[in-house]
């Protein structure tokens, strides 16, 4: 978090940073705070004391009239740094009083144009593709052959997709899965978010196999904490073990793109109760998402779209909007940011409810896409995210599968080689980055010109 | 139909479930099966009446549970609220 530190040095120090005709630096001011990096390109800046107008003034009331002094001996000094934003609420707490520090405010980023819902396309798919340098990802052979991909949503219309993409794919009919009581076959419902998502995954990956996988379709009441559609996405999850399972331990690759949430606290139990999902991780759902990806499955999980400057209308949590398997330490929880590189209004904050530091890292959305939505509407929200952080990690699995980089470890890949945006290092707005193709593919260089196999071959032919 | 967990054995069935757990199939929703949660530890989900997982917590080491089964919906696209 980026803070204002109001700091009352001595009255010379004070007068040299109100003289113009001096340039002090935050170094001149203080020296060094615990916890505070300084910014040392701020300027100090002097701030005058307000003091009643009238003797006798209360001298804590601002609604009375008032004089500002610049009087050194009035004057505090204000300096920029940051502080980690696992740390924000112990170091305000603990500064002021310390080394002349006065007070510690937010210094929020001035923005008057994040992308919102409703807001035209920003970019369009050429844009994501090669801001996500597919490219070179190709052409070093990371293009998702070979890669199951399920998309677990509201099932994948085939035609509409290679239309958009211009261009075949494969669509796994035999591996797709639908719920009890959920009538069309795979690759043939309507056109709608799941279109989008597997759309936007084919983006880095279009050699990946789409398991079609539409759990939303599960028409059970809902709108109680105990009927509603996850046990349908835990089944979905309890046949992707098998799919996992399946596969030969060499080419085992299985990646799961979730862009779906529970928005609201009235269907849940309230936190605390043994039975509750959003804040719970031995739920049963909770449960079978840490098994799938100790098994060897990349879970990737939209963040949500109830970002502070403008949260969807559904969003009724009241904080800390990541929640359950969304915010799980397994799963990647992705952000969105548009093709600017700016984090997209609607994106989900963390700290994440199961695990603090959620989102993990931030993908490209609000573009020119699929058009599933329709002619000019742009395939949006961290929905649109996540499959597309997705794709990357399937087109990374078509040469290097699980068995060799675990789904922790390619986690933790994904997260160093992102490329950094917001405050310095992790941020709840972006997590550690947004998604960085290059950066990964050199990550993969390094760690392979280092490493072996047991049988004393290379750990990926580079 | 609430959602509950269990333990079974690896490769257990509905069949095996409702043996063991002394329900009728009629208090199971025989559609959504026995799913595998962890299979390695033998953790089974499955749903049945409300009365029937009343009747189960009478012997709480045979299930856990009622678990929440919130309802999910796609993240996208967001609203147009600003």
């Amino acid at each position: 978090m980026r803070v204002l530190v109001q700091l009352r040095p001595s009255p010379d120090v004070v007068a040299a940073v109100a003289d113009p005709a001096v340039t002090a630096t935050a170094a001149d001011v203080v020296n060094g705070l615990p916890g505070v990096l300084l910014d040392p390109t701020f300027t100090p800046v002097a701030v005058p004391r307000p003091l009643p107008a009238r003797a006798g003034g209360d001298p804590l009331s601002l609604n009375q009239p008032l004089i500002f002094s610049m009087a050194p001996r009035d004057a505090s000094v204000l300096v920029r740094g940051e502080i980690a934003d696992d740390e924000v609420s112990t170091r305000l707490a603990l500064l002021p009083g310390r080394d002349g520090v006065v007070g510690v405010y937010a210094d929020p980023v001035i923005q008057s144009s994040l992308t919102c819902g409703g807001d035209g396309p920003v970019g369009d798919w050429r844009d994501v593709r090669r801001l996500l340098a597919v490219e070179r990802l190709h052409a070093e052979g990371y293009d998702g052959s070979g890669v199951a991909l399920a998309v677990t949503d509201t099932g994948v219309n085939e035609p509409h997709v290679k239309a958009a993409l211009g261009s075949d794919f494969v669509l796994d009919r035999e591996r797709s899965w639908s719920p009890d009581g959920v009538p069309g076959r795979p690759g043939e419902f309507d056109v709608d978010h799941g279109t989008m998502c597997a759309f936007d995954a084919l983006l880095a990956a279009p050699k990946a196999s789409v398991i079609d996988i539409p759990v939303l379709l599960s028409r059970r009441p809902g709108g109680s904490a105990l009927d509603g559609l996850l046990s349908d996405a835990m089944a979905a999850f309890a046949h992707l073990r098998t799919v996992l399972d399946a596969q030969p331990a060499e080419t085992r690759a299985l990646v799961v793109t979730n862009s779906w949430g529970s928005f609201s606290p009235d269907w849940d139990f309230p936190p605390g109760h043994p039975g509750n999902y959003s804040d719970n991780p031995a739920h049963p759902f909770n449960l079978i998402v840490g098994s799938l990806a100790a098994a060897g499955a990349d879970i990737l999980f939209a963040a949500g779209n109830c970002g502070r400057e403008c949260p969807d209308g559904r969003c009724s949590y009241p904080d800390r909007p990541i929640t359950g398997a969304n915010s799980h330490p397994a799963v990647v929880s992705v952000a969105g940011v548009d093709v600017t590189g700016e984090r997209v209004g609607y994106s989900s904050q963390g700290p994440g409810r199961l695990a603090d530091r959620k989102p993990d890292l931030a993908a490209y959305t609000h573009f020119a896409g699929s058009g599933a939505f329709g002619p000019g509407e742009p395939d949006s929200g961290t929905s649109a995210a996540c499959p597309v952080a997705a794709g990357v990690v399937a087109a990374i699995r078509s040469r290097v599968p699980s068995t060799v980089l675990s789904p922790s470890d390619l986690r933790t890949l994904l997260m160093r080689s992102a490329d950094d945006r917001g405050v310095l290092g992790y941020d709840y707005d972006y997590g550690y980055g947004v998604v960085n193709v290059p950066g990964i593919v050199e990550a993969l260089r390094a760690r392979a010109s280092e490493t072996r196999t047991a049988d004393g071959s290379p750990w990926l032919a580079v | 139909m609430v959602l509950i967990t269990v333990r079974l054995p690896r490769g257990a069935t509905l069949d095996m479930a409702l043996r063991e757990l002394r329900l009728k199939k009629e208090e199971v929703d025989v559609g959504y099966g026995v799913v595998a949660i962890d299979p390695d530890h033998g953790l089974y989900g499955l749903r049945v009446s409300a009365m029937a997982a009343h009747r189960l917590t009478a012997t709480p080491e045979a299930m856990d549970g009622p678990w929440a089964d919130p309802k999910i919906e796609p993240m996208g696209p967001p609203g147009k609220d600003r």
